[in-house]
């Protein structure tokens, strides 16, 4: 490899990673409690799923009419907009407004029990382990945090690639392996930097590029209620919508969706009149019943007073490849060993990231010429000790 | 060649330059073996989650060894 183009590689590697290093590290930090949210909140209390005994609300418990019913006594004078399932417990939530198009707002989120059809209360809100998951998804800043982060993630992935460049070069003379101890403080601290970078390689690049998906995920999912699932209701958009009064038995909606769609299981239901559905049916947003598949979503249309199927339709390759990686960023889902496996490489990131920053810090001004020679000539020669 | 390393661990002679090949194999190896370990376990529970730790513990496996043997 020619100086230049490995100067070229170095000065890549130094600034996407110094640029993102401070961010990533937040996300390394904030991440580790996340592997173990399960776990946590269900230590602190704050786990009503554990709690709950019985089917998954996906699956039965009480008539979902009924569960309505008893939301809505909660609530009066107020519409229903979502009902949302969990495909672990009998939890169910409810989200009531003042009018169908209610705002984010003035919705309120119940949580019910399926299986003894009974009211638990407004849903909890907060808790450390929710202050955590916005800080590491968005910095509490919203959509534009969640961007800004995604280029952090960009960043990192761009950081990965020249270091595996910059890698064979420097490694040309080095057995895999190599941690030399008995040189300066920065030959140990950069040979540590690259062995954990290089072992770890295959698990950061996942883990970061599915961040990246899942930062710029929310806006493709917007940009596909948009599209295709607007076009879905388009058709239906003059026609009058419907009063509250008017709708049919939910139950029947879900057994005709359910008829249409097997092999899958309802998420949530969009009520008429708002952002997810049309003015005239339950939009019934269903996923697959596999870890594989449970990110994709298929919007059923049923109209609201007759109960029918009307139209569904899959999300585009696209969407779906990119809502199937979406898990491979939380390590979840392979049970605890995973999860342990998960911190374990998140704190050889962790020490990646920070022997990085101190390379950068012990360096010394008209030194990266040495660098560079350190580099191109292959580590074990040319090095001051 | 042990009285001299006793000094210092550089190597008396300079060592062979290894081909690209070569400084990557296991690099490879390891990146093959973590992406495999990722998805399989997404794919299944059970015995397909039991080869995905098998397989995502190998790169922690190979670092820690590296950390021990350092002395």
């Amino acid at each position: 490899m020619k100086r230049l183009t490995i100067k070229l590689w170095f000065l890549v590697h130094k600034w996407s990673g110094l640029v993102s290093t401070a961010f990533l590290l937040m996300l390394c930090v904030t991440g580790l409690p996340l592997i173990f949210h399960d776990e946590i909140d269900s230590l602190v209390g704050e786990d009503y799923e554990a709690t709950l005994a019985g089917a998954p609300s996906a699956i039965s418990g009480t008539a979902l009419d009924s569960m309505l019913d008893v939301a809505l006594a909660e609530r009066p004078g107020e519409v229903p907009l979502f009902m949302a399932f969990s495909q672990d417990s009998p939890l169910l939530t409810v989200t009531t407004g003042p009018a169908p198009n209610a705002a984010g707002a003035d919705m309120t989120l119940l949580f019910l029990d399926r299986a003894t059809g009974e009211v638990i209360g407004p849903a909890p809100s907060g808790g450390v382990m929710e202050f955590i998951l916005q800080l590491h998804t968005d910095l509490l800043l919203g959509l534009p945090g969640m961007l800004f982060l995604g280029v952090m993630g960009a960043l990192f992935v761009i950081a990965m690639v020249s270091g595996v460049v910059l890698y064979a070069p420097f490694m040309r003379r080095l057995p895999f392996g190599t941690l030399r101890t008995r040189h300066s403080r920065r030959v140990s601290t950069l040979d540590q930097h690259n062995l954990l970078g290089i072992v770890a390689l295959g698990w950061m690049l996942v883990v970061g590029v599915t961040g990246v998906i899942n930062a710029f995920a929310d806006p493709l999912v917007d940009d596909w209620r948009n599209g295709e699932l607007a076009e879905m209701t388009a058709q239906y958009a003059g026609d009058p919508a419907i009063d509250a009064e008017e709708y049919g038995s939910l139950d029947a909606a879900m057994a005709s969706a359910q008829a249409g769609l097997p092999g899958r299981s309802p998420q949530f239901i969009g009520f008429p009149g708002g952002d997810w559905s049309t003015g005239q049916h339950y939009a019934i947003f269903f996923q697959g019943d596999r870890p594989l598949t449970q990110h994709l979503l298929t919007p059923a249309l049923v109209d609201a007073r007759s109960g029918e199927l009307t139209d569904a339709r899959s999300m585009p390759v696209l969407n779906q490849a990119l809502m199937i990686s979406k898990p491979l960023h939380f390590g979840d889902y392979g049970g605890l060993p995973l999860k342990l496996i998960w911190a374990a490489l998140t704190l050889a990131t962790i020490w990646v990231l920070w022997s990085g920053l101190v390379l950068w810090f012990r360096r010394s001004p008209a030194r990266i010429e040495r660098r560079i020679d350190e580099i191109a000539s292959g580590a074990a020669r040319g090095m001051p000790t | 060649m042990s009285i001299d390393r006793s000094r210092t661990d550089r190597p008396a002679t300079r060592r062979q330059r290894q081909s690209l090949s070569h400084v990557f194999a296991i690099p490879a190896f390891l990146l093959a073996v973590s992406i495999t370990g990722l998805v399989l376990g997404l794919t299944g529970d059970g015995l397909r989650d039991a080869f995905a730790w098998g397989l995502l513990s190998l790169p922690i496996i190979l670092a820690a060894y590296a950390f021990v043997r350092r002395g």
